[in-house]
């Protein structure tokens, strides 16, 4: 699965619990850039990813989570 | 005032000990002498002698705890705001208190109507951390929060109230932090928590580690944990709710203690938790703003000290010059073992709501003891004492319904509801009103759907038929309040049963 692939179905979890479609994901995009993506919606998030890649990840991987692209690298990393 | 001079001598003698860590960033008891002193040198030369009350704009930075400490050495109560709260809320807070002079370190304040202390701007100046003569009728802060009719609810907490709470820790043997505690300071500083995640490690010389705001917090509290090797937790229970997926890959032992407080406290993750931090000693602890911050504790101990009622951790005992009483509707003390109404009385107790005179005549009461009038505070909270002098939590006064004329705790449906359940989802029982003006009962699922009629099943072995909600819904994310707290007014919307 190549980024696009994983950062597409990354954006379809994040729809799925927010409920609007109003923000980029980029490397780059943080908690601050999209509406409703705060502490309880994360670890919903997290959830929809997880089973979207069927993979769990370690809390060592989710403490350092700080923006998409930290998401997309544990991911890539899982799926491997 | 002791615990003021208590502080300064504090910053002096620890001067070169950390005193925060934000965002990764160490400050030390040096550099918050310094802070200080330039705001209260600040508020001495703006701030007119008879304004007492201040507002603060609650950043997360060094300033910000500075100005608690310089307020206070001036003799000044803090009025807090939170930044990220609705302005017309903040507005409304400084409108009641009639606060007229806001100290805020933010870039560019907002509050362009008052006279703003710009606290990251102030010239330097020499370091003075002796206090003022005050009274101890004077007040320390004021929090506000939400009330039933839409309008903040002010609670006033005088300087003889924040010293009666350090007068009772530091009667609790169990309970001393060190200068070399790392300790966890995950409140917002509107909310009363973060008095004692504050004021007990700058009494002690330890050192507070921050939560940046945006960051998940339960997440950060681990990194904090695990990276900066905290020492003392004090958290709100629905933080280690979110962990405990996670609980087989967390070993903290260097964790002393962790105090909890703000919610139930519920047997089972207590358990769990406390597998996870095998040097540490947990205290349950309880007490309401008005209370100034907390009223006593129970010692958890997972192997000796598990008393609970309906799966819920015993609230323990009053702590130092504190009085619990357990009453009725007439306020008349009630038996052991009979739950009613948690009442407390000694020097924590605050004043009075802020120019609530209709609030204040619900809330307080004063009872004859011992040819002495002894003032009270009804917690809303229902409790009952067991024979060995414990105090256990039932549930708040507000969530016993009347269902068909019975006397339905909504706490003891939510305990059987999660019992049997598989899956470890919050579940929330409610009264939702009928259209013949009768309460029925809902139970909010905080879950995809899911097949419940094992729950029922057993539910059903439990509580009578009444106690059985007839109504389920499952809601994907449960409404939230600003503490945290699960927002059920906005939860029973969900219930459209007619």
């Amino acid at each position: 699965m190549n980024k696009e692939e994983i950062l597409s179905k990354v954006k379809d979890a994040f729809v799925s619990v927010l409920e609007h479609e109003n923000f980029q994901l980029t490397d780059e995009t943080t908690a601050d850039d999209v509406d409703g993506w705060e502490s309880i919606t994360h670890m919903m998030i997290i959830t929809e990813v997880e089973k979207a890649f069927h993979i769990k990840f370690k809390l060592m991987d989710l403490m350092n989570m700080n923006n998409v692209g930290d998401l997309v690298n544990a991911i890539t990393s899982e799926i491997q | 005032m002791k615990f003021v001079k208590q502080l300064q001598e504090s910053i002096e003698k620890h001067a070169d000990h950390n005193v925060l860590c934000i965002h990764n960033t160490f400050y030390t008891y040096r550099d918050f002498a310094v802070e200080v002193s330039k705001i209260r040198a600040a508020i001495a030369s703006n701030v007119e002698p008879q304004e007492k009350l201040i507002g603060l704009v609650t950043n997360d930075d060094l300033q910000t705890y500075a100005s608690i400490v310089a307020l206070w050495l001036e003799g000044k109560a803090y009025v807090p705001v939170n930044p990220v709260a609705p302005i017309e809320r903040n507005h409304k807070i400084f409108e009641l208190t009639e606060t007229n002079y806001v100290i805020d370190s933010s870039e560019r304040s907002i509050y362009i109507d008052y006279h703003v202390i710009a606290s990251k701007k102030l010239a330097d100046t020499e370091v003075n951390l002796n206090s003022r003569q005050m009274s101890g009728d004077q007040l320390a802060y004021i929090l506000f929060t939400s009330g039933t009719t839409g309008l903040p609810k002010g609670v006033p907490i005088t300087f003889d109230n924040v010293q009666g709470l350090v007068n009772a820790i530091d009667a609790e043997p169990e309970f001393n932090l060190v200068p070399s505690d790392r300790c966890l300071q995950m409140f917002e500083l509107t909310f009363d928590f973060s008095v004692v995640t504050y004021l007990f490690p700058l009494l002690a010389g330890s050192c507070m580690y921050t939560i940046p705001k945006g960051a998940i917090k339960y997440f950060y509290i681990f990194k904090l944990i695990k990276e900066q090797r905290l020492t003392v937790l004090t958290m709100v229970p629905s933080i280690i709710n979110y962990l405990r997926p996670y609980f087989p890959e967390i070993n903290a032992p260097d964790v002393r203690y962790c105090s909890f407080g703000g919610g139930a406290l519920h047997s089972d993750i207590a358990k769990e938790w406390s597998d996870c931090l095998p040097n540490c000693k947990i205290f349950n602890y309880y007490g309401p703003t008005e209370f100034t911050v907390y009223s006593g504790f129970y010692p958890y101990h997972k192997e000796t000290h598990q008393k609970a009622h309906n799966g819920i951790i015993a609230i323990g005992t009053p702590q130092k010059d504190t009085l619990y009483l357990v009453v009725n509707e007439n306020n008349e003390e009630v038996p052991i073992h009979e739950t009613g109404e948690l009442c407390l009385a000694g020097p924590q107790i605050t004043p009075g709501y802020w120019k609530n005179e209709e609030r204040n005549a619900q809330s307080f009461f004063t009872r004859e003891e011992n040819g002495a009038a002894i003032r009270y505070y009804k917690t809303g909270d229902l409790c009952f004492k067991d024979e060995e002098g414990d105090f256990l939590y039932v549930g708040r006064a507000d969530f016993q319904v009347k269902i068909r004329g019975y006397r339905v705790e909504l706490a003891e449906i939510e305990f059987h509801a999660k019992a049997t359940s598989e899956k470890k989802v919050n579940m929330v029982a409610l009264d939702i009103m009928n259209n013949l003006g009768n309460a029925e009962l809902g139970l909010a699922i905080e879950s995809d759907e899911f097949d419940t009629s094992e729950i029922f099943d057993y539910m059903k072995t439990k509580m009578p038929d009444y106690m059985i909600p007839g109504h389920v819904r499952f809601i994907k994310e449960f409404p939230h309040s600003i503490n945290g707290k699960i927002n059920r007014k906005e939860l029973k919307t969900y219930f459209d049963i007619n």
